[in-house]
């Protein structure tokens, strides 16, 4: 080689090697910043799920209690009138009221059951914990009138900053793969090997407690 | 016309320091595309590097088997571009053989191959041990594991394997002892090795995961690879071959197993051929066909005949001197720079011995250079005894070249390429050449000719680029 390549040579690697360092440094911090929101979403997410099934249930019992609270006073007033007709129509729609309320209670109490069961059909299931190389992978399937419509994750690879980088881009594929399939057998997700492999055991574990 | 040793006078001792000499723009041109084709060669192996960098790599050392799975990667993927490198580097690229040459190409290709494997091995141990460390099971239930678990490593294994039988069929000690067909058919399973190991490196690499930058240059550098060894070692040779249709026209013995022969075709111009180039040949007669040679033009070419000189050696070649006149002929080439274009001095020397009488020969006839300029040095045992000496005779009284045969025996130590009488009484190529420092030197003849006359005119200070030859036993 002449002078002139080797400089060349010199000059063109060392700055192909410091832009990559450059990238890289930028990636090891977002990836760090995305290992910690990755967590708390995590557990936001499972949260905020329990959190809007119990705001639906707490509002669906307060719409009945509304309702038998409305009936009350229509009847009260009713009585108050001494409108016989109308009082005993005020009562009949108290009662009917009630029943509602009782019925959605009864409802809602099923549901609960049906949920808490792992004998149902529908609702959501954990699967097992699969260990891996990498840390831990568990997911959970949510399953409405026959069908898998959810995927979550609960725990994904992260022994390392390179393992969150990977199941974190996994997962949602995995979780896409899955829902269209409606099914554990589906494609490798390349480069996220021991991801995908734990991922679908745990979910095929839900899948069978489910008895889908 | 031979030389009287005893009444050469000694010259001038030869001044260690470099005489310069005015440089052609064609050589200017030449090195700047060898310094741009080492450049990229040289950034291609720092550009995969920085993939592994911007990839965050440099935080995966922290562990001990952190440590040994980032080597591994860094290993494997060196390892690959060098792979790729040394695919180009015989994939007869026009670039490169315009720059370097066929046999400079090829010669750094075989270095390439051991450092190549070293490193995919070191990637395959190094990931075993580092995979390991990190389950903490032992290396042999880690590649157990491996085969069984990960996708695509059989394949991965079968590749490494194939290419340790191509570099260790290709170590100089085992070649020998392969015919070139079969060594050559063994070769060929590197391209398998390259291809089976292109599933794991997408599946099981994070690095070239789906979706990153990573994967789109990896799968753009194979298939650029594949695009010109498919162009340049098949589509181009197969359409020259039908295009120019090339026979045997004449075959004329000029010594025993020696024969020149004369091939006729269309628009050979459009070929673009040089004296002192090869093509590499394949004579379509019974027991030839399957073999193809590499032979140098031994006469300018025109535009309807070109001319080989060949020497039969041991396999079916012996057959080449009593082949068929009309017999169909295929051909890969032009190859090499061993022409007038590498020229860089005003002055020509020309070295020949043996068969490598042949390029000289179409050189002298098609260099460019005014009565005077060249001087032709012919060794040989006994004066006569060279191949085509008529013709290098002739043409050197037509054009004006001066010609010194040198006949006589070898010494037998201290490895001198004159007659043993001219080497004792101290000749150089300097005292035989005055203005050797003016002058461009072109040795083709074996090996170890090759090499002492190469010897000799570094030692007269002569610099790099004023030394020409070409090997024929890559």
């Amino acid at each position: 080689m002449r002078t002139r390549a080797v400089l060349l040579a010199t000059v063109a690697s060392v700055s192909v090697l410091g832009i990559g360092w450059q990238l890289g440094t930028q990636s090891i911090e977002a990836s760090q910043s995305l290992t910690a929101s990755g967590n708390t979403a995590s557990t936001a997410g499972t949260g905020s799920t329990a959190a809007t099934d119990a705001a639906a249930q707490a509002a669906e019992a307060a719409a009945a209690t509304a309702a038998t609270a409305q009936a009350a006073e229509a009847a009260a007033v009713a009585a108050a009138s001494s409108d016989t007709a109308a009082a005993a129509q005020a009562a009949a729609d108290a009662q009917a009221a009630a029943v509602v309320a009782a019925d959605a209670q009864v409802a809602a109490d099923a549901a609960a059951a049906a949920a808490s069961s792992t004998a149902g059909q529908d609702g959501t299931f954990t699967g097992s914990v699969v260990g891996t190389r990498f840390g831990n992978v568990q997911v959970s399937v949510t399953i409405a009138s026959g069908a898998i419509t959810d995927v979550t994750a609960l725990q994904l690879t992260a022994d390392d900053r390179k393992s969150v980088q990977i199941s974190a881009r996994a997962a949602p594929i995995l979780r896409s793969e899955v829902i269209a399939a409606q099914s554990a057998n589906v494609q490798n997700v390349s480069g996220a090997t021991y991801t995908t492999d734990a991922y679908l055991q745990s979910l095929q574990s839900a899948l069978d407690a489910a008895g889908f | 016309m031979t030389l009287d040793t005893r009444s050469t006078r000694p010259g001038p001792t030869p001044a260690a320091t470099r005489v310069p000499t005015p440089v052609r723009p064609a050589y200017k041109k030449r090195m700047r595309l060898a310094d741009t084709l080492q450049t990229l060669c040289v950034t291609s192996v720092a550009l995969v590097i920085a993939l592994f960098l911007a990839d965050g790599g440099a935080a995966d050392f922290g562990t001990a088997a952190d440590t040994l799975t980032s080597i591994g990667i860094v290993t494997g993927l060196v390892g690959s571009d060098l792979l790729l490198v040394m695919m180009l580097l015989a994939a007869r690229l026009p670039p490169i053989d315009r720059a370097f040459g066929h046999d400079s190409a090829m010669a750094l290709h075989q270095q390439l191959g051991k450092p190549a494997l070293y490193l995919l091995l070191g990637h395959a141990v190094f990931l075993i041990g580092g995979y390991a460390a990190a389950e903490n099971v032992n290396v042999f239930a880690e590649t157990w594991s491996m085969f069984g678990s990960l996708p695509d490593m059989p394949l991965a294994f079968l590749g490494l394997a194939l290419l340790m039988a191509v570099v260790v069929t290709s170590l100089v000690v085992v070649r020998r002892r392969f015919r070139y067909e079969a060594w050559h058919a063994v070769h060929l399973l590197g391209y398998l090795a390259v291809l089976v190991s292109i599933p794991h490196q997408l599946s099981v690499g994070g690095l070239l995961a789906e979706g990153t930058i990573a994967r789109y240059y990896w799968l753009a550098l194979y298939l650029g690879v594949a695009a010109a060894i498919v162009t340049y070692r098949f589509v181009v040779p197969i359409v020259r071959s039908l295009r120019h249709r090339l026979v045997v026209d004449r075959v004329e013995r000029i010594a025993p197993g020696v024969a020149s022969l004369t091939l006729t075709g269309r628009a050979l111009n459009r070929l673009r051929a040089d004296g002192g180039q090869f093509f590499i040949w394949r004579f379509w007669s019974h027991g030839l066909w399957w073999q193809a040679h590499p032979f140098s033009l031994s006469a300018a070419p025109t535009n309807d005949s070109l001319r080989i000189t060949v020497r039969a050696l041991g396999d079916a070649s012996a057959d080449l001197p009593s082949v068929a006149r009309g017999t169909r002929v295929s051909f890969e080439g032009p190859y090499g720079i061993f022409t007038d274009r590498a020229r860089t001095a005003p002055h020509l020397v020309l070295v020949a011995a043996g068969i490598g009488v042949a390029p000289i020969r179409s050189l002298l006839e098609s260099a460019d250079f005014a009565p005077g300029g060249a001087t032709v040095l012919l060794r040989s045992h006994s004066v006569g005894d060279s191949y085509l000496s008529t013709e290098i005779i002739e043409l050197c009284q037509r054009r004006g070249a001066e010609l010194r045969i040198l006949a006589g025996q070898r010494p037998p130590r201290g490895g001198s390429w004159l007659p043993a009488d001219a080497a004792a009484a101290r000749i150089t190529l300097a005292t035989l050449v005055p203005q050797l420092r003016y002058s461009d030197v072109y040795v083709c003849g074996p090996r170890r000719f090759t090499d002492a006359v190469v010897r000799d005119a570094r030692s007269a200070g002569l610099p790099t680029r004023q030394i020409h030859y070409e090997r024929f036993d890559w």
